[in-house]
């Protein structure tokens, strides 16, 4: 490793993570390995009783531990803040760096489209005002806020308020100079160059106390060697350039404040319950935020519903669209479930609330949204090179523009200047910044309002390369309802469909709904992936598939699932799913595009096998949880890139080892679900694959606006087609200035 | 307090990982106890516990 790079990783002695989920000796072991096997760790002590682990490291990232405890399927008791912070664009990826120097800090998203920062931390190294101190110390921002909530003072506004005093006096200085009073052009360009064009200047102070270098960089330079050299032309009476230095300002701030104004609609969020108004039962109006599990509210038409509950009372329509996409309004009425944030339409409503404030639904997915707005996609890595050596080189060219004109081609101090200003002016690394953040941040939010929830914004972009899908059966595929024919002892049968009443298991629903005998059920026990077995009415009873029942009973029998009555097997069902019309539509797509597909299911049945069939399709059948994930570790190990669609409950140790894990969700509770993406069907595939071919081809298009008009408007600017054409030090930052818009605005255009 | 049959670490009949071996229930300290009972459930009856599985 070279120094630069040892440099750049955290060199430190030791540190404490408190880990989750062992009970045992051996999970001790598996989690010491784990941690062992991230380079750059010297020793790993585990604690059981009290879940540290005390990690010595040396040259490693705090970082790539946790991913290795959590691969090993453990969790760390880790914590969250977020703030805003003043940046530019492309300076995201150097403060996110910086902030994980930090001791105890895990990992830092910033957000350049927004100055929104989520940085997670250890608290069991450091505490979160601790954290606050040192990333001031390390990077000069403030952290006002600490935790989840963030602070959204409108960058508009304060750019709009800079904008109108930069004109203001920029028309009186641009009248005084070429009316030949110079003092007082000198005196009114003052407010333009030190208040208007103040947050260039302290950004570019900013950088060069980080040792780098960025757009206010270029515009600071620019806008202070004009002024200044007025200045000293002031004196020695010569020609005077206030107008260049405050017109490059004002020019500036029209198209960083029509920026700054489009950013500010792109990261608008899908609908937050925070400001929504409730009415309690009794005819008190709370906020929604404030409002309790228990609570009893009166909705009426045309309100947004503001926490998810039960009907009560009352019957109406309500546009779910915010779950589930679907635009047509749904029925509800006393008994049924209804979704904060979604919006009564017509009828009257009382709902018994079952979750509040940030346990809603809704709250969720802002989370989640949130979460993957600051995703950082492999394809920054390039961008941000391009934007680090890209400001030192405009400078050296600048300087060089300067010394062609004045020392070869002998042209005056004054001209050669402004053709070195106007360089300087023209170019802009910010739309690099921009370009990927932008068009991941659209798709997000345009997928959140079809109910399709991102949680990892790198996953859009992965997803365009899979070229293995794998899926789970039972619910995604099939409808998930599945039927059920018996055979056999009529007792054994009521038996088990009492027994299967206390499973949550689809095909124990499905054998549940046969009888509706009720018997006394005692000492259940469910074996995930095998069966259950209890005491149905003093009997011993076993319901399970086939081979775990023949293990456990004597007797033989066929079917798909067997039931065993005090010790012999009794009678037998046969089950049968029906396969999703929007499943066929989406594996017919999948097959035209060349992709491998494969069914893996927990199920046993020959069902299992005709669905493949049907569908013309690999199917692995009789797969535990585990095994799913080995499969789709083992595809991935051959280095294909594995999507796995399947139920986010059943499935998450499989949805945390592909590539891409796409949950499917009925659209209640997504903080249960392990996806990097929540779809509400399985039909929603083929919307999500249309998206992550946008978000690519978007990010693609606004780097290629980003590297088009700097290499146009550099050289141009440098005087290369003087004097057919000339572009003024103003005209150079108007155009600069309006690259970022370019790249804004085609981010919100979906072709 | 129960035997883990793979292990031979007592363990508690709250524990996630169980499985039924010929009618009786038998509780595992971990998944990879679990795993490696379910393989050859025979031999860790017979032969008894064989201490943590490698895997």
């Amino acid at each position: 490793m070279s120094k630069k790079e040892g440099e750049k990783l955290r060199i430190k002695k030791e540190e404490e993570l408190k880990v989750v989920g062992m009970h045992c000796a051996t999970c001790v072991s598996t989690v010491s390995k784990s941690i062992k096997s991230v380079k750059g760790v010297k020793d790993a002590n585990v604690n059981l009783a009290s879940g540290i682990a005390r990690v010595e490291i040396e040259n490693a990232r705090l970082k790539d531990i946790v991913e290795a405890i959590k691969k090993a399927g453990y969790d760390v008791v880790t914590q969250k803040i977020s703030f805003k912070v003043n940046i530019n664009p492309e300076d995201a990826r150097k403060i996110e760096e910086k902030i994980e120097e930090i001791k105890g800090v895990i990992k830092a998203s910033v957000n350049p489209t927004n100055g929104n920062v989520i940085v997670e931390f250890n608290p069991y190294s450091i505490t979160s005002d601790e954290l606050a101190e040192e990333i001031y110390k390390k990077t000069g921002h403030k952290v006002t806020k600490v935790k989840s909530e963030v602070t959204n003072k409108s960058e508009v506004k304060e750019m709009l308020e800079r904008l109108i005093i930069a004109w203001i006096f920029t028309i009186p200085t641009l009248y005084f100079q070429y009316s030949g009073l110079l003092f007082i052009a000198f005196l009114s360009s003052i407010p333009v160059q030190f208040y208007a064009g103040l947050r260039y200047h302290l950004g570019a102070y900013m950088a060069l106390k980080n040792k780098t270098a960025n757009m206010d960089t270029l515009v600071s330079l620019s806008t202070n060697i004009a002024w200044f050299y007025s200045v000293y032309a002031l004196i020695v009476h010569q020609q005077v350039f206030f107008d260049v230095a405050t017109l490059l300002i004002s020019f500036i701030l029209i198209g960083k404040t029509l920026e700054a104004y489009l950013k500010e609609r792109i990261s608008v969020q899908i609908t937050s319950l925070k400001e929504v108004k409730a009415t309690l039962a009794d005819g008190r109006v709370v906020k929604a935020s404030e409002l309790k599990v228990g609570d009893e509210i009166i909705v009426k038409s045309g309100e947004v519903i503001p926490a998810d509950g039960i009907v009560d009372e009352g019957s109406g329509e309500v546009n779910e669209s915010i779950v589930n996409g679907e635009s047509l309004p749904v029925k509800k009425k006393k008994g049924d479930a209804v979704i904060g944030g979604s919006t009564l339409i017509s009828g009257y409503l009382k709902v018994y609330v079952t979750r509040a404030g940030e346990r809603t639904y809704i709250s969720q997915v802002v989370e989640a949204v949130n979460q993957a707005q600051t995703a950082r996609l492999p394809i920054q890595n390039l961008v941000d090179k391009v934007a680090s050596i890209f400001t030192p080189l405009i400078i050296g060219i600048s300087a060089m523009v300067f010394a062609v004109w004045k020392f070869i081609l002998g042209f005056s101090t004054e001209e050669s200047l402004l053709f070195s200003v106007a360089t300087l002016a023209s170019a802009c690394p910010c739309p690099f910044g921009l370009a990927t953040p932008l068009a991941v941040l659209t798709s997000v939010n345009r997928l959140a309002k079809k109910g399709i929830i991102v949680r990892n914004g790198e996953s859009l972009e992965t997803l365009k390369k899979v070229d293995t899908f794998v899926f789970d059966k039972t619910g995604t595929i099939t409808e998930g309802k599945i039927s059920v024919r018996a055979e056999g002892d009529k007792d054994a049968i009521s038996y088990a469909s009492a027994l299967e009443k206390m499973s949550n298991h689809p095909v124990a629903k499905a054998i549940s709904s046969i009888s509706n005998v009720t018997f006394e059920v005692k000492d259940f026990t469910e074996f995930p992936g095998s069966g259950v077995y209890g005491k149905v009415n003093g009997h011993d009873v076993i319901v399970g598939k086939r081979e775990f029942v023949l293990q456990n009973c004597e007797g033989e029998g066929k079917g798909d699932v067997l039931v065993c009555v005090d010790g012999k097997v009794s009678a037998s069902f046969y089950l049968e799913d029906k396969i999703r019309e929007d499943a066929v539509k989406v594996i017919d797509y999948l097959k035209r595009m060349g992709k491998r597909i494969i069914i893996a299911t927990g199920d046993t049945s020959d069902n299992a096998e005709k669905v493949g069939k049907e569908l013309g399709v690999e199917v692995i059948k009789g797969l535990s949880a585990d095994e799913k994930a080995e499969l789709i570790r083992g595809e991935v190990n051959k280095g294909r890139i594995v999507a796995f669609i399947g139920d986010g409950v059943n499935d998450a140790i499989a949805l945390k080892e592909a590539n891409v894990g796409i949950a499917i969700s009925s659209g209640t509770d997504i903080a249960k679900y392990a996806g990097d993406i929540i779809i509400p069907k399985v039909g929603d595939l083929l919307t999500l694959l249309e998206y992550s071919n946008l978000t690519v081809r978007k990010i693609k298009e606004n780097l290629a606006w980003a590297f088009g008009y700097n290499s146009v408007l550099v050289p141009i600017a440098a005087g290369i087609l003087y004097p057919t054409l000339y572009l003024p030090p103003e005209y150079a930052a108007l155009a600069m200035s309006m690259d970022s818009v370019a790249v804004s605005l085609w981010s919100l255009v979906k072709i | 307090m129960m035997i883990d049959p793979v292990c031979g670490m007592e363990v508690d009949e709250n524990s996630q990982y169980k499985t039924m071996y010929k009618g009786k229930v038998y509780y595992f300290c971990s998944p990879h106890c679990m795993k490696a009972f379910q393989k050859d459930p025979e031999k860790y009856l017979k032969e008894g516990p064989k201490g943590m599985p490698n895997e």
